[in-house]
């Protein structure tokens, strides 16, 4: 079982319970903090016996004195018959206040240490912190090997929001929520009397008389050599027994006086397992240092995120795994697929493949990367294989690579096929990897590598035309992807653009249907989105979503697309026959990495054609006015000038700093390369500043935008490749 | 409402033993008050006439690492290595009472002998002979009150 695999599980099993203890240690963390608030300083430059004598004077029935972690000095004693607790100022041994230990519930704590179930609540209390203990550590491996290492850990976490959530979070608390584990096990071991504390009995002292009288607490040399900021505790001798003696506890140890003599008759030094409880207890609670509880309390309460974000991101890669249909055994197989996924959403793709080649009549065997071998009965083999984190094999397919070099079985056509993220610095590099390896190892390639941007059922079809030329064989590939519940959206408005030739493009404004909370809850009607996320929409008689960017966010009230129409493109045609009211099925899909979150920095937008449309939703909720300069490309100003009036308004409500705009088809025009060209003194001045950058536009135009970026930034030793590892740059390209 | 806890206490040690065919049975009711914290740990002895320990009665409580909170039983019982033979139970909540009975010689009674209790609960103040008794057959039937935990404190002997 790997690590991923124990802390998924201990995650899912005990996660629940630990959340119960998270929020009771949340609110537990709140004592400190308000003890600090409540007790008086005390300015602890006196001796314990003058401190002492100046209580026992003021309040003469007192039993004990008792410094506490945060430094306030307690007397307990009883004035008359009623017992009583003080806050005493050393200076004057006078009652300055009450002292109440704590405002909160007894039951918070006891919840918090057992469950509310005695003995048996402290071993499962103990349980779960050990479970804690352990699903941090796992974290922490899974976490370096996401990031890619210490040196990237506090880098940029890319993945969908909740895990975003989850990292981020996790990354912060991890070493907060392991020491609160190993603290509270501790803390657990030495009540369960699995660790002892102490001696096993007290030494057998007593006062013995042999004066007129008791030494007055302000001679006994124990005590007067003791400074206050040592004491824990001073217990003064029973009236009523004459042969009681003085207790005093102090970090190091316990020390047993005798009230006439003043000799002290015993001590003991704190045991070692005393002083670890101690520190064990300070570290836990918070109790000495009230800013360490506060982050305590913070640490607890984001076990509810944690936790969350956890459950949801399971939920989804289990709601996506799929399990392989109709599959062969090894032996007989004449095609082997293997697998490579980190969130199982490729093994969707293999079971498309898988069908497609067993519909040609093929015996299909479909199995995980780490399994790769071939017998004598194979004639071809498929490699599906996605990339994690910072370009790493997915967790199962760690050791593939060398598992592929030492394989000595028969060597047949291979194709591989990639899958990633454009976004991600390292664009499918294990595919890429694993090309090298099998070519290195003499196997034969049946096509060349290609690699599939997130998920594209279109790509992947095409891909599956290049596999049925190279078999000869009518092979059809037909990915259904997982579509999201949709929500139905009415359109309220259009404008048309007559594009050049046939290609006409009209900017479609949606009504965005207000989603109850409890709607949003189940799951139910549109996520909230952001320019630059997708809008997805299966177009009747399809059932592969195709995807819009988003011209507006959520805040806008509506959903703005602008579709090109393409000549025979079954959903722009249809999106272009809509007249206001007609409605359409869609939903959100999240483009993490793309959307402008909450950006500080200048931002510099780089779009052509329709691409500019997430760009102006950007600009259009600039309220907090950031600098943002708009690279603009298209063909001719009379065709495809999109967004032109609201360009120039936002010029004037200041939303938009600059624009550039190049126009291709007019004489004396070009591209919005060469517009970048020209300013390469202002971008320079930009990326410094630390400016952040969006592209959006076909894949020629943006791989074109990239080299000549590169060519502005190298004499600043900066390239396009180190602002997308920072999560500067992003693409979004069609 | 109040549980009551009923202890039966074994006889033991060679002070009580002679005396058996002339023992009078002990039935000790503590009612404690509501103090507000949780269980309070007790420990109900016996000592002499000169304030030595003779022997526990019962310890209410039962993890060691507290027991140095009911200092005197804790300082005074040090030397027996006996004394939670028996005699231990779950720690007392607030408000609740705790019966204890042992068997005692005749020769304990009216002979300046004293029941005494310590007391502490977590978070809260200890209190060392929360309550001191002089066992005798004329304070027997009579309650009496602690210092902060006990309520009530009330005896019979048959």
């Amino acid at each position: 079982m790997g690590w991923k695999a124990i802390h998924r599980w201990l995650g899912l099993i005990v996660g629940g319970l630990a959340l119960v203890l998270g929020l009771t240690g949340a609110v537990l963390s709140v004592d400190p903090v308000q003890q600090a608030w409540q007790a008086p300083a005390a300015s602890a430059d006196v001796s314990v016996a003058a401190l002492a004598e100046r209580v026992q004077r003021a309040m003469p029935g007192v039993e004990e004195i008792r410094r506490l972690p945060s430094g306030a000095i307690v007397a307990h004693g009883l004035v008359g018959e009623q017992p009583t607790a003080s806050y005493v100022g050393p200076d004057t041994g006078r009652a300055l206040g009450d002292h109440r230990p704590s405002r909160l519930p007894r039951w918070v704590k006891n919840l918090h240490r057992s469950l509310l179930l005695g003995d048996a609540g402290r071993w499962i209390a103990a349980g779960i912190a050990l479970a804690m203990a352990v699903i941090s550590f796992s974290g922490l491996v899974l976490l370096l090997r996401r990031m890619g290492g210490w040196r990237r850990l506090a880098g940029r976490v890319r993945g969908s929001p909740a895990q975003r959530l989850h990292v981020g979070v996790g990354r912060a608390v991890l070493a907060v929520l392991c020491l609160s584990s190993l603290t509270a096990l501790f803390m657990s071991a030495t009540t369960l009397e699995l660790v002892r504390l102490d001696a096993d009995s007290e030494p057998d002292v007593a006062s013995v008389a042999h004066g007129p009288a008791e030494l007055p607490v302000a001679r006994l040399p124990a005590l007067q050599g003791l400074a206050v900021q040592d004491l824990r505790e001073l217990r003064f001798p029973s009236a009523a027994d004459p042969e009681d003696v003085w207790q005093v506890t102090t970090d190091r140890g316990h020390g047993w006086i005798d009230r006439y003599s003043g000799e002290t008759l015993a001590w003991r030094d704190a045991t070692v397992a005393q002083r670890m409880y101690d520190f064990a207890v300070a570290l836990h609670t918070g109790e000495s240092a009230w800013p360490w509880a506060v982050v305590l309390g913070l640490a607890g309460a984001s076990l509810v995120p944690l936790w969350l974000s956890g459950v949801l991101v399971w939920w989804r890669g289990y709601r996506q795994a799929v399990r392989i249909t109709g599959n062969r055994p090894l032996a007989q197989a004449d095609v082997l697929i293997f697998v490579a996924s980190e969130g199982g959403s490729t093994w969707g793709f293999a079971q498309a493949l898988h069908d497609a080649l067993a519909r040609c009549g093929h015996r299909v065997h479909t199995s995980g990367l780490e399994h790769f071998r071939t017998t004598a009965a194979t004639r071809q083999v498929f490699v599906l294989a996605a990339t994690h984190g910072e370009g790493q094999a997915p967790t199962h397919a760690a050791a593939a690579l060398e598992r592929i070099a030492c394989n000595a079985g028969p060597r047949v056509p291979v194709a591989v096929l990639g899958f990633g993220d454009r976004q991600y610095p390292a664009f499918c590099a294990f595919a890429h990897a694993l090309e090298q390896t099998l070519r290195a190892g003499g196997w034969p390639a049946l096509l060349p590598l290609e690699c599939i941007h997130r998920q594209s059922s279109q790509q992947f079809a095409l891909w599956g035309e290049a596999v049925a030329q190279a078999l000869g064989e009518p092979l059809v590939l037909n990915h259904v992807p997982h579509v999201p519940a949709s929500a139905t959206l009415t359109l309220v408005s259009r404008r048309d653009y007559p594009g050049p030739a046939d290609r006409p493009t009209a900017i479609l404004r949606f009504r965005w249907p207000r989603v109850s909370w409890r709607d949003r809850l189940r799951g139910r009607g549109l996520a909230r989105f952001e320019a630059g996320d997708l809008l997805g929409i299966v177009p009747p008689g399809a059932d592969v979503p195709r995807y819009y960017s988003l011209a507006s966010g959520a805040e806008d009230g509506f959903a703005e697309i602008c579709v090109r129409r393409w000549p025979g493109g079954l959903c722009s045609t249809h999106l272009h026959g809509l007249q206001p009211g007609d409605t359409i099925q869609a939903f959100i899909r999240p483009n993490p990495g793309f959307a402008l979150r909450g950006a500080q920095r200048p931002v510099v937008l780089i779009g052509a054609g329709t691409g500019v449309a997430p760009l102006a939703g950007m600009i259009r909720r600039n309220d907090r006015r950031i600098p943002m300069h708009l690279y603009y490309g298209a063909r001719n100003p009379e065709l495809d000038f999109y967004f032109e009036p609201e360009v120039l308004r936002w010029l004037h409500e200041q939303r938009l700093a600059s624009v550039r705009t190049a126009f291709s088809r007019v004489p004396g025009g070009g591209y919005v390369q060469d517009v970048l060209r020209r300013d390469a003194a202002q971008l320079r001045e930009l990326l410094r500043s630390g400016a952040f950058v969006r592209v959006c536009g076909s894949r020629p135009m943006a791989r074109s935008v990239a080299e000549t970026l590169n060519e502005i930034l190298a004499s600043m030793q900066l390239s396009v490749q180190q602002l997308k590892a920072k999560g500067r740059y992003a693409e979004d390209v069609f | 409402m109040s549980k009551s806890l009923l202890a039966i206490v074994a006889v033991a040690g060679a002070l009580t033993a002679p005396a058996m065919a002339h023992g009078r049975q002990l039935t000790l009711t503590t009612q404690l008050a509501d103090y507000g914290g949780d269980g309070a740990y007790l420990a109900v002895y016996l000592t002499d006439a000169k304030g030595a320990y003779v022997r526990t009665l019962w310890v209410a409580g039962g993890k060691a690492k507290y027991y140095k909170h009911l200092a005197h039983w804790n300082r005074l019982s040090a030397g027996d290595a006996k004394r939670l033979d028996g005699v231990t139970g779950a720690s007392v909540g607030a408000g609740r009472s705790l019966e204890v009975t042992a068997d005692l010689a005749d020769a304990l009674i009216d002979a300046g002998y004293e029941i005494r209790i310590d007391a502490a609960a977590e978070d809260m103040r200890d209190s060392p002979s929360e309550i001191r008794v002089p066992l005798s057959a004329r304070n027997a039937g009579k309650p009496q009150s602690g210092k902060q935990y006990i309520r009530s404190l009330t005896y019979r002997l048959q």
